[in-house]
């Protein structure tokens, strides 16, 4: 292997991607109609803002961004609006493909304000896999300082040909894409990572680059393995760093993105063109005109899969993504999102279902090939067991659910399957501890401010007994056991101060480091910091009262 | 989920990848022919019908507790590894041992150590040398007496049949392995002296040299076929020989030389038939060189210091009680964890 770095594990599937990578990328037939999901990235679901029998043009925004992680969605065709769930937007096309698009940007003036906005109101998310909104990863800046941009051109999985052929048609506009990315970021280099099963990606990178300014880019050429394209992995591997466990790329001053989210980019910016559409790798035996084409965002696969000529009976399962990490599709009725970068068309013998499952040997072949040098055999004992204190120590959540474990698990066991169960139990039993201790929270502050109420209502009090006894001039007579405990209230009342003054440090500190997160929790703990203050304040001030109306007389 | 497997791709990709659980069995099998072979040309045939009596027993055995505990027979038989622990146990019982014998250790392997533990996967101990050491415990007379060399056809089969020693009987120090004889010479006796007075029935040391390269040659193909890790046998044989070379050094007239050890009684089979069981042995790349450096120390030390001639057995057994503990210790720090966990668990540097 030529390349210094390296990370541990990996497999070598057979590729599969002649298929689709021989055949020239063209333009889907424009669909008649579409259906648009709301949530097609991470984060909350848009809300629309067009209602049935609105028409729209190609790139009218039909749902608007809700909340912090969320983002703008589209029309892709030109027409009227039949539909509106809570799910999804149908729109009927009426064939004229008619576009509106913003105005064309130059991103070498513009502002970064400007052209974060435009990257908001396109709707532009992460198109390999995540679909995380690019204009929020774009503003990581403001916490992190981003060194390198890397453009993960590794695709690493079998089959998919999208990135490939994203940049043998669209060197140039990729790179000018991550040229905005950079400006956005303020990043010094860029590094593309590119897996040497691509050698016209490769040459058209190079002869794209010579002109590429003004951030220097640099083109490195990785061993073809899975799972190379992973961010962590790729990040190793090209510049050897590690991305602490649980944190992001970020935090080694790396910023990671696709080829198509960045010629997406690019579109968006110089263009006027929101995300209307993006490329798919159609592929499989079972398809007679393997390829990659440009598909309009909605598009029911079904009917892609019929364009491009798909054999019924031969056809056992239709993949969204790659074989080792994709899903298969329980219905072809479902349209393609921002998200879908590959549908394969399986037959039983290409891709056939795994053996029955053998007994784990502990024969530790997992452990060998995985990329994050964890003990998968380990982790699957813990998983069935549930056992997970267990998990958590051998480090679960690490686990990228690659898929190199039952790739090569001579027990057919389905270990990812296994890990993703283990985790979202996990996570529900986190948010369940995680509500009940905001329930005893907010007990808390209930129960402080009736502590305060208390205080205020026996200042009050004092106070007119305090009027009452001046005018009349009689001293109530007290007892030793009335003496009232002035240097515990001062304590109390230093303590409480204190509380509230780390509350606010906690708060201030979390809202610094991740301002995603919801911060009610923390409020509510420092409401009821300061509430306690002010009842201690109160019975503090109350007993320096009595204790001098006593010493007057 | 992946949909890609291993054993579901038909490319020619295929031939570096690591076969199925059921094919992994019969591929060790395979490996111990040339062990069985050589040890039946200087044994005799008594080694053979050994493997094949206790290979019997085994299938047997396991049909019956599936049967009892109402589990997949069919199924679970084909995965061959009733069938290899049968091989192995067969493999290191004395040529042609009584049948009851075979049985009784086959029983104490696949009923007790394997079956009530929940079968292939679950067994905390290598069920062979469970077997191996209870006979060893109860039978001593059984287990300790080899006959030497090319004496055991028709007596010894008819022996193993009738279900006792073998008729041509043997004063107990010929009928010894080369380490028996070695350990009970006596402190008095110098190894120069011991070895001058050829105490060992004549091509008994060559015999054992060879089945031990034998063994050798299977662990090597195990390797190349990448059924086992190169972990357990190395860091096996190496402490047993780094241990061995010591002691040697220390005093030459005491103590065997290292090639000895490693050459003779059941070292090399142990090496890469034994300890490299993966369901009994340490699961980490680095719990595995503890485990297989914990072998070769104990083996070292029970063969010079103990009560027994050889102790793979004890040795491995001793170590399988030590995996739990070995693996807790030996978890590989993954990629992205901090170097050093200081201050709270889980907290990043």
């Amino acid at each position: 292997m030529p390349s210094a770095y390296d990370f541990p594990g990996g497999i070598y599937p057979p590729e599969r991607k002649q298929r689709s990578s021989q055949a020239t990328l063209i333009e889907a037939p424009l669909p008649s109609w579409v259906t648009l999901p709301l949530q097609q990235h991470s984060g909350q679901p848009a809300t629309p803002c067009v209602a049935r029998g609105d028409s729209v043009k190609v790139g009218s925004v039909i749902a608007n961004r809700e909340g912090m992680i969320s983002s703008n969605l589209h029309a892709s065709i030109s027409g009227t609006v039949t539909e509106v769930t809570t799910a999804q937007i149908t729109i009927e096309g009426d064939g004229l493909d008619e576009w509106f698009r913003l105005p064309s940007l130059d991103w070498r003036s513009a502002g970064r304000q400007e052209l974060l906005e435009r990257l908001n109101e396109s709707g532009i998310v992460g198109l390999g896999g995540a679909g995380f909104p690019s204009h929020i990863k774009a503003r990581v800046v403001e916490r992190h300082a981003i060194d390198t941009l890397v453009i993960n051109a590794a695709e690493c999985e079998p089959y998919i040909t999208a990135d490939d052929l994203t940049l043998r048609h669209y060197p140039g506009e990729v790179i000018e894409g991550a040229q905005i990315i950079a400006k956005l970021c303020d990043a010094q280099h860029i590094v593309i990572g590119i897996e040497d099963n691509k050698p016209e990606a490769i040459e058209a990178l190079q002869q794209a680059l010579a002109d590429s300014q003004p951030v220097p880019v640099e083109l490195t050429v990785i061993p073809t393995r899975y799972p190379s394209g992973g961010e962590r992995q790729l990040i190793k591997k090209l510049l050897d760093l590690n991305v602490p466990s649980g944190g992001l790329p970020a935090d080694v001053g790396v910023l990671c993105h696709n080829p198509g989210t960045l010629l997406a980019i690019r579109h968006a910016v110089r263009d006027g063109q929101p995300l209307v559409s993006r490329i798919v790798t159609l592929t499989g035996e079972a398809i007679a005109q393997p390829g990659n084409r440009w598909v309009r965002l909605g598009t029911s696969v079904m009917e892609l899969l019929e364009e491009a000529g798909v054999n019924h009976s031969a056809l056992n399962q239709v993949i969204q993504g790659g074989p080792m990490m994709g899903k298969s599709l329980l219905t072809l009725d479902t349209p393609v999102t921002k998200l879908t970068n590959c549908l394969i068309a399986a037959t039983l013998d290409e891709l056939p279902p795994p053996p029955a499952e053998a007994p784990c040997i502990r024969c530790g072949e997992c452990e060998n090939v995985c990329p994050v040098a964890l003990l998968p055999q380990q982790l699957h004992w813990y998983a069935r067991a549930q056992d997970d204190t267990k998990l958590e120590r051998y480090h679960l959540f690490d686990c990228i659910e690659c898929g190199a474990c039952s790739y090569v698990c001579p027990s057919h066991i389905p270990l990812v399957v296994d890990y993703r169960e283990a985790k979202s139990r996990i996570r529900l039993q986190r948010i369940e501890a995680t509500k009940a201790e905001h329930a005893k929270h907010r007990f808390e502050f209930r129960q402080a401010r009736l502590a305060r109420e208390e205080a205020e209502k026996q200042a009050r009090k004092q106070a007119r007994q305090a009027q009452q006894r001046r005018p009349s001039n009689t001293v109530t007579p007290s007892t030793s056991s009335d003496k009232v405990d002035l240097r515990g209230l001062r304590i109390a009342h230093a303590a409480a101060k204190a509380s509230v003054k780390k509350a606010e440090k906690t708060l201030a500190r979390v809202a610094q480091e991740d301002p995603k997160q919801s911060l009610d929790d923390l409020e509510m703990q420092l409401a009821t910091a300061q509430e306690n203050l002010k009842a201690a304040e109160l019975q503090l001030a109350q007993a320096r009262e009595e204790q001098s109306s006593e010493e007057s007389p | 989920m992946s949909m890609m497997h291993a054993a579901g791709v038909n490319d020619a990709a295929k031939a570096t990848n690591v076969p199925p659980t059921a094919s992994l069995m019969r591929w060790v099998i395979i490996a111990t022919l040339p062990g069985i072979a050589t040890m039946s040309y200087f044994f005799g045939l008594g080694v053979i019908s050994n493997v094949l009596l206790a290979a019997a027993f085994g299938v047997a055995l396991e049909a019956a507790v599936l049967r009892l505990r109402r589990r997949p027979i069919c199924v679970t038989l084909n995965d061959s590894s009733a069938l290899l622990t049968g091989v192995l146990l067969g493999a290191s019982l004395p040529p042609a041992s009584p049948w009851w014998l075979i049985g009784v250790g086959m029983v104490a392997a696949i009923v007790v150590a394997k079956q009530l533990y929940g079968g292939l996967g679950h067994n905390p101990f290598n069920p062979a040398m469970v077997g191996y050491t209870l006979l060893l415990v109860s039978f001593p007379t059984y287990m300790t007496l080899w006959a030497p060399p090319q004496e055991l056809i028709p007596d010894g089969l008819w022996a193993q049949i009738a279900g006792t020693l073998p008729t041509a009987q043997l004063d107990s120090l010929s009928g010894a392995t080369p380490l028996d004889a070695f350990k009970h010479k006596g402190d008095a006796v110098l190894a120069s002296e011991f070895w001058a007075t050829s105490p060992l029935s004549e091509g008994t040391l060559n015999a054992w040299r060879w089945v031990g390269l034998a063994w050798l040659a299977g662990g090597v193909l195990l390797l190349a076929k990448r059924i086992i890790s190169w972990h357990i046998p190395v860091a096996m044989v190496g402490s047993l020989v780094v241990l061995a070379t010591l002691f040697y050094l220390s005093d030459p007239s005491h103590f065997a030389s290292p090639l000895f050890h490693l050459l003779t009684g059941a070292t090399l089979f142990g090496a890469f038939f034994i300890a490299t069981d993966p369901v009994s042995a340490a699961t980490s790349r680095r719990g595995k060189l503890l485990y297989g450096v914990g072998i070769g120390a104990l083996l070292i030390t029970i063969r010079t210091f103990g009560g027994y001639p050889d102790a793979v057995a004890f040795a491995v057994l001793l170590m399988n009680l030590c995996v739990p503990l070995l693996d807790l210790y030996s978890v590989p720090r993954p990629t992205g964890q901090p170097k050093a966990t200081s201050g709270k668990p889980g907290e990043r540097l």
